[in-house]
């Protein structure tokens, strides 16, 4: 992991003299000193997981669905079986991160019970991928007690994949993480786009625009974690939609903020504006289909 | 000889390294009780470790609407870490350290835009850690 082995010098120094001490029995003490990794340089930059990068959150996505008012729609949410049939690494993290925005959308949509039984389909799946404790009994049952309150399962759900997160992150496993997160964004894209009735609200047309360094990040994000060729049909994928964005190109214009010391709160008054076009949206709508297709085939 | 050199570097391998997850682990666990039930987590984790004047930056997109709060520690106790939130124009949006190095401040946000968030040691408090950012937002 690049964040880590830039920045750990104890740990690079005991793997160089480990590999020195295995590899090459005649090998001396000097021999040894001259594998010690040289310091950072200064102001050296050190990526935050690897990447300068995150991907922002499936509830937020839920939250822009209901308040641009468009049907709640269960279908449109993975069936909880899925996980039975998906058995290969890439396959069943991104369907859990799928899994997260569908709990995400059926959660503020007030529909507690499939919020259950999607955080139980997440538990199993959770177990196969060995995420450690975060989705564990304990957290089924405070959402059991708490499933009329939608911000407190937000809360639950939020926090367990955090936990998630730290525990793949802290194990090397970004892969794993990544391809989480890259799962949580495709659904929440086909959420938004699967109803035709999006491409002609604003606010949900201008967040598709917002997608674009998104994309371009989490393209990123995923060659990094390449390694055997796993992912390379998702990767493939993800570029034929980021073509899709190629004419898509937002404004900005700075505003100076404001700041309230009292409240520890700065209000950010800067303007992005973007415009993206019935037609680019159904355009989108299809490729992030075929996407989402794709993993769970 | 060379066997016993490999078995000791081995511990110590491993153990720096479970020293690190626990460390950040540590100060994750103090950094969250910064994002208060007025927000919702957004389900994800940063941390590197920070050696000198080292800098750890991360993009984050910020929609319209909504507020964030933005938790940074590092060390043992708040105000270690100093972050500036900065937009794709190089224009400082906020730092905490025109505010005593805060740990934890909200950004109200009218319009989505693209920002980074860069965060070192304060030198005065640490020479290196594990730096923790943590994230949540209300509507």
């Amino acid at each position: 992991m690049m964040a880590f082995s830039r920045s750990h010098p104890v740990l690079l120094l005991c793997f160089g003299l480990l590999i020195t001490g295995c590899g090459s029995p005649d090998a001396t003490e000097s021999e040894a000193e001259v594998n010690v990794p040289e310091p950072p340089k200064e102001n050296e930059v050190v990526a935050i997981g690897g990447r300068t990068f995150s991907i922002p959150s499936p509830v937020q996505a839920a939250f822009a669905i209901k308040n641009s008012g468009l049907k709640y729609q269960r279908d449109l949410t993975v069936p909880l079986d899925r996980g039975a049939s998906l058995v290969g690494k890439m396959q069943q993290a991104t369907l859990l991160g799928m899994y997260g925005a569908d709990m995400a959308y059926v959660t503020v949509h007030n529909d507690g019970q499939r919020a259950l039984a999607t955080l139980q389909a997440i538990e199993k799946l959770g177990g196969e991928l060995e995420l450690g404790n975060a989705f564990d009994r304990s957290l089924l049952d405070r959402f059991k007690r708490n499933v009329g309150s939608e911000d407190s399962l937000l809360r639950f759900s939020g926090t367990a994949f955090r936990a998630a997160d730290e525990y793949l992150k802290n194990n090397e496993r970004d892969d794993v993480s990544t391809l989480v997160l890259v799962g949580g964004w495709v659904e929440s894209m086909h959420l938004t786009l699967a109803d035709p009735a999006a491409a002609k609200t604003e606010k949900l047309t201008q967040r598709i625009g917002e997608q674009k360094s998104t994309l371009d990040g989490m393209v990123a994000l995923l060659r990094e974690i390449e390694e055997d060729g796993a992912n390379a049909a998702l990767v493939n994928a993800l570029v034929e939609l980021q073509a899709e964005y190629t004419d898509i190109s937002p404004t900005y214009t700075y505003e100076k903020p404001v700041t309230d010391p009292a409240s520890r709160t700065t209000y950010i008054n800067s303007v992005t504006a973007v415009s993206v076009s019935e037609e680019k949206m159904a355009s989108i709508a299809a490729k992030v289909l075929a996407i989402r297709s794709m993993i769970l085939a | 000889m060379y066997r016993s050199t490999f078995l000791i570097l081995s511990f110590l391998g491993a153990f720096a390294a479970q020293a690190q997850s626990g460390m950040c682990g540590t100060i994750a666990d103090r950094c969250e009780k910064h994002i208060s039930e007025a927000y919702i987590p957004d389900g994800q984790f940063y941390r590197a470790l920070l050696n000198g004047d080292e800098m750890a930056e991360f993009g984050l997109t910020l929609y319209g609407g909504s507020t964030y709060r933005v938790a940074a520690c590092s060390g043992d106790s708040d105000g270690v870490l100093i972050f500036h939130v900065v937009d794709k124009e190089g224009n400082v949006l906020f730092t905490n350290k025109d505010h005593g190095n805060a740990p934890y401040w909200d950004l109200a946000v009218a319009h989505t835009l693209d920002v980074t968030v860069e965060a070192t040691l304060d030198p005065a408090k640490a020479g290196s850690g594990c730096a923790v950012l943590l994230i949540g937002f209300k509507r």
